[in-house]
Formats: C-alpha cells, structure tokens, sequence
C-alpha cells in the first residue's frame, strides 16, 4: 500500500504548484467560455454590420429594364452609382469601392416579352463577409422574378402546378438531439480530450524528470518502495488530474454556455435537455481510460527524460499526434465501426458524438471500452517496465 | 555491516556511446563499470570508498543500496541479501547525496513524514524522532515553512532530518560534501561522526582527502572499476611515500 502514500504526497505537493492548477483549474473553467462567448460575439456583430451595410452597385443597361432598376433604387441601404465607366467595373469591385454591378443586356425586353430567359449578369466579390451583396441583390431579382412568372401564367391561364409537378415534404426523423449530437458533438469530446492531455502533461513534468532533475529519485528509489509502488503512486496522480481536467472542461463549456447571451434560447433549451448528468457521466466513463492512457504514456516519457527540458521537448510533440485522430472524428461521415471504435482517441471522439446523439451501438460501444482499457493496461505496463530499466532511470 | 563479494556491474553500450567513448570501447558493446570489487564495512566504523570521477563509486554505492542490479556478486547489508530482499535492505539504509534531494513545496516536516511512511514508522515513534532530530539541528524555527523558502544551510538540515529519521542501521554517503560550502559541509561531517558514534556501519565516497583524514576508519581506493587498496587508514599512512594524502592519492592512482 506504499502508493498511496506515495500518492498522497504528491497530490499535496501538486495541488501547491500554481502552474498544474492553473492548467487544471482556471484554464478549462475559464477559457473555453470566454473562447465561444467571444467568438460568438464577434460573428454576430459583423454579421449585424453586413447587414446593416449601406451597398453601393453599378446598374449597366438601366434603360433596358427601367423597372428593375426603380426597384433597386427603392431599396434601403443600397445606392445605385450611375458613374462608374463600364471598362472601369471590374477593378472597383476588386478593390472594394463597388459591392456589386447588375449587367442587364440589351434584349432583356424582348426576351421578357417573349416569355423567354433574360440574362442578367451580377459580379461581385467572393471574399465580402457574409455574402450580403450577392443575397441582397438576389432577394430583390427573385421577388422580381415572381411577379414576372406570375404575369405570365395568368396570361397563358396555367396553374403553379404545372411548372411545378411534385409538392415534396421531407420528414426528418432524426432528433432534435441527434442533429445536434452529429453536428457539435465532435468538437466536444476534441475540448475535453485535448483538455484532459494537457491536465496530465505538467504533473508527469513534474513527477517524472522533474524527480530527476531535484535529485529526489535516488531517496525514493532507496527507500522501502518497490519501483511499482512508485509508478502507482505517481500515476494515479498523473490520471486524476487528466480526468479533473477533462471533466472541469466539460463542466466549462456549459456552465459558460448557460451565460452566453447569443445562443437562441430554443438551442440553450436542448443543450440543457441533453447533457442530463446521465450523459455526462457516460462520457466521463470514456474520459477515465483515455486519461489513465495518456498518464501512463507521459509518466514513461518523462521518466525516460534527462531533465525536465528534455521531457518537454520529448511531450510537447504529442499534442499534434493527440489533435489529430480527435479532429478526425468531428469530420462527417466518420462513423464508429469495427476499425475506428479500436484506434484510442479517435474511438472516444465517435463515441461521444454517439452518446450525445442518443444512438449507441453496443456493440461498439463494448469494443471502444475495451480496447481504450487495453491501451491504458498496456501503456501503464510499459511504463512500469520503463522504472524498472536502469537504462531509464538513469540515463544521462 | 556491508559485505561485497566479487561484484562486477556492466552497462551495455549504444553505438553512440561507444563513439563518445574512443577507441578503446570502438568494438565493446559493455562497459564494465565495476570489476570484482570486494571489501567489508563494519558497524561502528567509518569506510571511506575513494576515486577519481567515473571510477565506479557511485555505482557501487547505488547498487548497495539497490537502485541497481549487479552483474555479478554478492551484497549483503545488515544480513539481507540485496538482490533477494531489496526491500528489507532499504528498510535499513539511508542514502544521502551532496544534492539536498527535496520537494520544494512540501514542509519540512512533511517532507520527514513522507520518508517516514514509506518505512512504515508508527506515529509515536515518528513524533519522538522527528522531536528529537528537530531538537538536535535547530529545525524548529523552520519547520513547517515551504522547503523552496529556506536557506541552503536550513535545506541541509532538513536533508539530514529526512536520511535519519528512520534511525537506518546502515548510512550510505555518495559524496555528500560535493559543492557545498564548508559551514555546510561541516554539518555534513558532524552527521557522519555521529552515526559512528551511534554503532552504525557507515560507508561514504569522498574526492575531498581532508575528510578522509578526519573520518574514516578504513578505506579503499578504486580507479577503472577495480578495487586496488582496501584496508585501515592507520595502515595507509604508515605506508605513505608521499608528503600528503592528496599526493599519496594521485600517485596511487597513477600507479593503478
């Protein structure tokens, strides 16, 4: 039972490191609900500024369609500049002094009175945020259109269900929660995963090479505890704080979530609905054997290390090889299935898209358990055997 | 008592290592850090294990004290065999290098309890020690202050309090004077005389001849791994050639 002991000493000993707390505490708590209420913040207001944006178009060949142009120069925030030289168009919308220009050609008439197509070129710029040139200008030509349609059909005596033969309904049987589980719920478990890496990152640091670089792994390894009784020990420290981490993220998010002011009360409605602590508890059954897998991965590196320098340069790479298979699985159509519910990581991704989502699989459900408590089992043996090399232990 | 029969300790060497090493270890994957080394450390005595760096002091001691495996050989201290019953010989050892070897955000006293625990000492005997060794060094003053505030007078301390606090039968020094002042180093010293004194078997590395003179009983001389002189400092200076320790020592070693 020396691990505990060991344990406990160091849960003190880091509990007093205001860098581990930082990262475990005050970062996940904090920065994820100042990340999302400030970018929501900041995607309303430019999306209120595009809206509110005064447009300036170029009408060419406004005597061609008279009418159309007297319903743009109706319309609020949008002046028409008749000025600008036709030549000249291109390069003012390119540089941003023109939004748009509506090229009408010179049979429009013709082709309107014929019941034929007119043609009717719009440029503009790509790039312009929120697209609100191109869907203002498109609202106008589209309730244009209508009435154009609508002249017609009276005239040759047709009903709408003519050029329209099929009245479609789509019915979506998915869940309101089910939409939401598949489209956001990767990006949850992607916080929490990366959250929970970082959480276990500094205390391996600290307990690994940082045990080294002190001198104090001489007095441990010369007292009565066995090398296992100190791996213990140091993981179970290791992995409480990934968890606490993980877990302080997730509480994060939505407690910062119910602040944000931005979210439609609808949508808050549901978030609500679906983290029940049943879900949340799910996924922290997830949680804990990806953060006993990366506990033990980084408590075998750090002990590897010269110093506490070298560990850093060894660990910090890791975080890309963590992102990846987590940014994998909030891309769509990545499913679980025999060969992803196996790969860690990414397997945790999936299945928390799933839980949230309210559609688990038992069966891979089962395998993701599996094989995430055989990495962790496998991981945690390596690092045993990494104690005991002396290679490792003293390798300088 | 520590007896060591026949040891030997070899590390196996990576292509690296054997590059950074020269020529002479171009084609060894081993190096043999400690070649038959045999000697005997009494309680009550002081054994001084003296060498120049990379002699195989520190290995020797280290495995000792059983954070490595030999080769070969044989260690036994206080009667327990080290390879068999690692665990029994650490309940009797305290280690102590010229690092203060500390957490620095436990206390001192915590950081005495926490070696304490490890070797299972019950609550009243912890009390008792910890009162008395507090006692003996002045710690009081200091004693539950973050060790990473102390001085380096009062980390010494504090680093001597958490070696002995378990009352180990057996004290293994590996250089413990290294980089430290001599207010420091002295503590050091008084430590290492007071444990004689106390009947227990002490064995200590040491570059510096002045200590040797001072404390030690017996001692033994090893260069390249192999132990060459192993006997009473009494018979040593009466077999000096050369005016002091430190010559005698060079010149013994350049002999090797």
């Amino acid at each position: 039972m020396k691990f505990l002991i060991i344990a406990k000493k160091e849960f003190i000993d880091i509990s007093r490191d205001r860098r581990t707390l930082f990262m475990m505490l005050a970062v996940p708590l904090l920065l994820m609900p100042v990340l999302i209420g400030t970018m929501l913040k900041i995607t309303s207001s430019q999306a209120e500024k595009a809206s509110e944006k005064q447009l300036k178009v170029a009408f060419i060949g406004k005597e061609y369609a008279p009418n159309l142009y007297q319903a743009f120069s109706d319309l609020d925030k949008l002046i028409i500049l008749d000025q600008i030289p036709v030549d000249s168009v291109k390069s003012y919308i390119q540089s941003e002094y023109l939004d748009a220009a509506i090229n009408i050609s010179s049979d429009y008439q013709a082709n309107i009175k014929s019941d034929s197509q007119a043609k009717i070129q719009i440029q503009y710029k790509g790039t312009d945020s929120f697209g609100a040139a191109k869907e203002r200008i498109n609202f106008v030509l589209d309730q244009y259109e209508k009435d154009i349609i609508e002249a017609r059909m009276n005239r040759l005596k047709l009903k709408p269900s003519v050029v329209k033969a099929f009245n479609i309904q789509f019915d979506d049987m998915a869940s309101k929660q089910e939409k939401f589980g598949k489209m956001a719920g990767g990006w949850l478990p992607y916080i929490f995963i990366l959250f929970g890496f970082m959480g276990a990152m500094y205390p391996a640091l600290d307990l690994g090479s940082g045990e080294k670089e002190r001198g104090t792994l001489e007095t441990i390894l010369s007292s009565p505890a066995s090398r296992l009784d100190v791996v213990l020990g140091k993981f179970i420290v290791i992995m409480s704080a990934a968890f606490l981490t993980a877990f302080i993220a997730l509480a994060g998010i939505l407690i910062g979530i119910q602040q944000i002011s931005e979210i439609p009360p609808n949508l808050l409605e549901l978030i609500n609905d679906i983290f029940s602590l049943k879900i949340i508890a799910l996924i922290m059954t997830l949680v804990f054997p990806v953060s006993a897998f990366f506990s033990a991965v980084l408590l075998g590196l750090s002990i590897y290390a010269k110093s506490f320098k070298e560990a850093q340069s060894i660990i910090a790479p890791l975080n890309i090889v963590i992102i990846f298979p987590a940014v994998i699985g909030t891309l769509p159509g990545i499913e679980l299935n025999m060969i992803t519910a196996m790969i860690p990581i990414l397997n945790v991704s999936l299945a928390s898209k799933d839980i949230i989502a309210g559609v688990m699989n038992p069966f891979y459900m089962t395998e993701v358990y599996l094989s995430l408590f055989g990495f962790a089992a496998l991981s945690l043996f390596w690092c045993v055997r990494s104690f005991n090399k002396e290679s490792t232990i003293f390798r300088n | 008592m520590i007896n060591v029969k026949n040891l030997v300790k070899d590390f196996s060497l990576n292509k690296k290592q054997r590059k950074e090493m020269g020529d002479k270890y171009k084609d060894s994957k081993i190096l043999r850090a400690v070649d038959d080394v045999n000697f005997e450390c009494k309680p009550g005595r002081i054994f001084g294990l003296l060498g120049p760096n990379g002699a195989g002091k520190t290995t020797t001691l280290r495995m000792i004290a059983t954070m490595l495996k030999p080769t070969s050989g044989e260690i036994t201290v206080a009667g327990y065999d080290s390879i068999e019953e690692g665990q029994e010989v650490r309940g009797q050892i305290g280690f102590m290098t010229g690092q203060t070897a500390l957490y620095d955000r436990l206390t001192p006293t915590e950081m005495v309890k926490y070696i304490a625990d490890l070797h299972e000492m019950d609550n009243k005997d912890f009390n008792a020690r910890k009162d008395y060794l507090f006692d003996l060094l002045d710690m009081k003053s200091f004693a539950d202050r973050r060790i990473a505030r102390l001085s380096t007078g009062m980390k010494q301390k504090t680093s001597i309090a958490r070696t002995i606090i378990h009352n180990p039968q057996v004290m293994i020094f590996d250089e413990p004077t290294s980089g430290l002042d001599v207010m420091t180093s002295r503590a050091i010293v008084n430590l290492i005389r007071s444990c004689q004194q106390e009947g227990k078997t002490v064995i200590f590395s040491t570059h510096r001849m002045g200590e040797v003179n001072q404390l030690c009983d017996d001692i033994a001389i090893i260069y390249n791994g192999k132990l060459f002189y192993n006997n009473t400092l009494d018979q040593f200076k009466s077999e000096m050639t050369q005016p002091t320790f430190e010559e005698e020592f060079i010149y013994r070693v350049g002999e090797a």
